[in-house]
């Protein structure tokens, strides 16, 4: 089933077009990123989804529900966590979920319950007591986030859900979200702009710029797509004249001697290129030492699609 | 249909988050004080005061007084609260939950409601020493009583929360609020009797809702209730229904 499926979605500010033709289709039971520079249109795009902000022009679907018609429907069944932050000072980091499962009609028993999950998922159970005001800005983005599996949800949106955490409660939520996308079979809509965790966590990837997509594709065929240049790196014992001038004849290659001799593959066809060497290296007689390929990082197609579109 | 389970969810929060020891005090302590003190100090100036066919003494009128007071200063939470949520993004996070704006409206309302019944039944039992001579509790004097309170937290609500949608910044909100209230409680019939006041004074009493909510409480309170007291009620209501009106119009055009 299509869990958001948006038609031409454009939403004009007074002097910006933040939204411009948006067109989506996301399928059940993934991890959905949403990527882009700043200003690019992601936080406007997750309050068009949430129904927050009502659209200049479009369609949007959301779990089969017209969000024209039904945006309290579409409410009931997503998760929201939104760039601001968003806490109630004067609770405690725990009544803070409590309260807000309560708000959800969870009943109370199973509010106990997932305060005490949820608590010792998200590391908060030292601050537990600490009220929201009081806590540092990781901590209370630690119990937004937490706050919002208090209820039940088949679509979850997080925008920018790491700003601020620590590398290792980073590593935890990340590993929490792929555990629950798996068990539950939830959705989850996120960005970031750190890429690393959209490529450890997403299934597909949207790339968001002034308004308009640019691609939308798993990471691997992202990498496929506008991954230009793969770079292989072959570690030799020595080079010789010979070796040299066979070499010469393939310009997409280049020897380095420092610090220790290499024979660097550079090209969007780096594996035939790859046989020809290999084949070259036999005939001198070369030995391999090692063979390694770097592998094109989403970081480095994001600045391709962002920079191409601009 | 409006769900009536949402917005007791919504009440429920909103008096988690607002009732609080300071709150408690400047509700009870304040009022307690001051109906005691100042009351039996101005005894030796002010003898007694003509409220329909009755004299009351100071103390009586004062303590009368104070349950209007104490309901308009209870209204402040409302303000408070749809300011706290925005500020701190509460706002947004209900309204992409499972609530719509006349949820979140009419839970401010209610929650303004209880509170005022309660701050208004608390200065009565509180009161009830002082003014027990004049006393006129019957069928017509206790639903007066209850509608004053419910009107006035209505109307002293919605000026709250227009105030705390036009302003965004703390000491902006703090000392418009704070300016306001103060020229509505001391302005007003709620302490001194507009009998004695010079005759400015006296129009400017008049000017203020609060001297309406008041009159009303205390007719009630001694069942003196005249065709002045009935005009009365009907200005606050027209009024309270025009504020409502205004403040929900603004909060249903927030935007994000
Ligand atoms: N309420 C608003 N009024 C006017 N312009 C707005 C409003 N909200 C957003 N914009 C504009 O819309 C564009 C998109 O903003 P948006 O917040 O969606 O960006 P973003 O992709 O989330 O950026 P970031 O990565 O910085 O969070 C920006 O140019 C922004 O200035
Ligand atoms: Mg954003």
């Amino acid at each position: 089933m299509l869990c958001i499926e948006t038609k031409d979605l454009r939403k004009k500010y007074a002097s910006t077009v933040a939204v411009d033709g948006v067109d989506l289709q996301i399928e059940s039971g993934q991890v959905f990123g949403f990527l882009g520079p700043n200003g690019a249109g992601k936080s406007t795009v997750i309050k068009l989804l949430t129904t927050l902000i009502s659209p200049s022009n479009g369609k949007i679907s959301v779990l089969g529900i017209d969000s024209a018609k039904h945006p309290l429907e579409i409410r009931k069944k997503i998760g929201v966590v939104l760039q601001q932050p968003s806490y109630e000072p004067t609770l405690s980091a725990e009544k803070s979920l409590e309260k807000y499962g309560m708000m959800w009609n969870i009943d109370k028993k199973t509010r106990k319950k997932r305060t005490e999950e949820l608590l010792s998922a998200f590391g908060l159970e030292e601050i537990r007591k600490k009220k929201m005001d009081d806590l540092s800005i990781g901590q209370r983005r630690r119990v937004q986030v937490a706050r919002e599996f208090m209820h039940d949800m088949d679509l979850l949106f997080l925008d920018e859900p790491t700003v601020g955490l620590d590398p290792a409660a980073r590593r935890k939520l990340l590993d929490f979200l792929r555990e629950q996308v798996k068990n539950s079979g939830l959705t989850i809509f996120y960005t970031t702009h750190v890429l690393s965790e959209a490529e450890y966590l997403c299934d597909n990837i949207a790339i968001i710029n002034n308004g308009k997509i640019m691609a939308v594709d798993s990471p691997s065929e992202l990498k496929n797509r506008f991954g230009h240049e793969k770079t292989i790196k072959i570690h030799i014992s020595t080079v010789s004249e010979e070796l040299k001038s066979k070499l010469s004849t393939i310009p997409e290659c280049q020897i380095k001697l420092e610090p220790e001799p290499t024979v660097i593959i550079n090209s969007t066809k780096s594996e035939i290129v790859l046989m020809n060497i290999l084949k070259i290296l036999n005939e001198t007689d070369t030995k391999i030492n090692d063979l390694s390929a770097i592998p094109t990082n989403l970081e480095e197609i994001f600045l391709k699609v962002v920079g191409d579109s601009n | 249909m409006i769900q009536i389970n949402p917005i007791i969810r919504l009440v429920n929060r909103n008096l988690t988050i607002s009732i609080n020891p300071g709150f408690i005090i400047w509700q009870i302590l304040f009022p307690l004080i001051y109906i005691f003190v100042a009351g039996f100090a101005y005894t030796a100036l002010i003898d007694s005061v003509p409220f329909g066919g009755k004299n009351l003494d100071y103390p009586a009128f004062l303590a009368s007084g104070m349950i209007g007071f104490n309901i308009m200063n209870s209204t402040l939470i409302s303000g408070i609260i749809i300011w706290n949520d925005r500020r701190h993004g509460m706002f947004e996070q209900i309204m992409s939950g499972p609530f719509t704006r006349t949820h979140y409206i009419l839970s401010n309302i209610v929650t303004i409601g209880i509170i005022g019944l309660f701050s208004a039944a608390l200065i009565t039992a509180v009161g009830y020493p002082v003014f027990f001579d004049s006393v006129e509790f019957n069928i017509v004097t206790i639903p007066l009583i209850i509608f004053g309170s419910v009107v006035g937290a209505i109307l002293f609500g919605s000026i709250a929360s227009i105030i705390s949608v036009k302003l965004r910044s703390s000491e902006g909100f703090n000392v418009i609020i704070n300016t306001v209230f103060l020229f509505c409680a001391f302005a007003s019939t709620a302490f001194y009797p507009v009998q004695g006041a010079p005759q400015p004074l006296a129009t400017i009493f008049y000017l203020n809702p609060l001297s309406y909510l008041v009159d009303i409480i205390r007719a009630g309170i001694f069942g003196q209730v005249t065709d002045f007291v009935i005009t009365e009620m009907l200005v606050l209501v027209a009024l309270a229904a025009i504020l409502f009106v205004i403040a929900t119009k603004l909060l249903t055009k927030l935007d994000f």
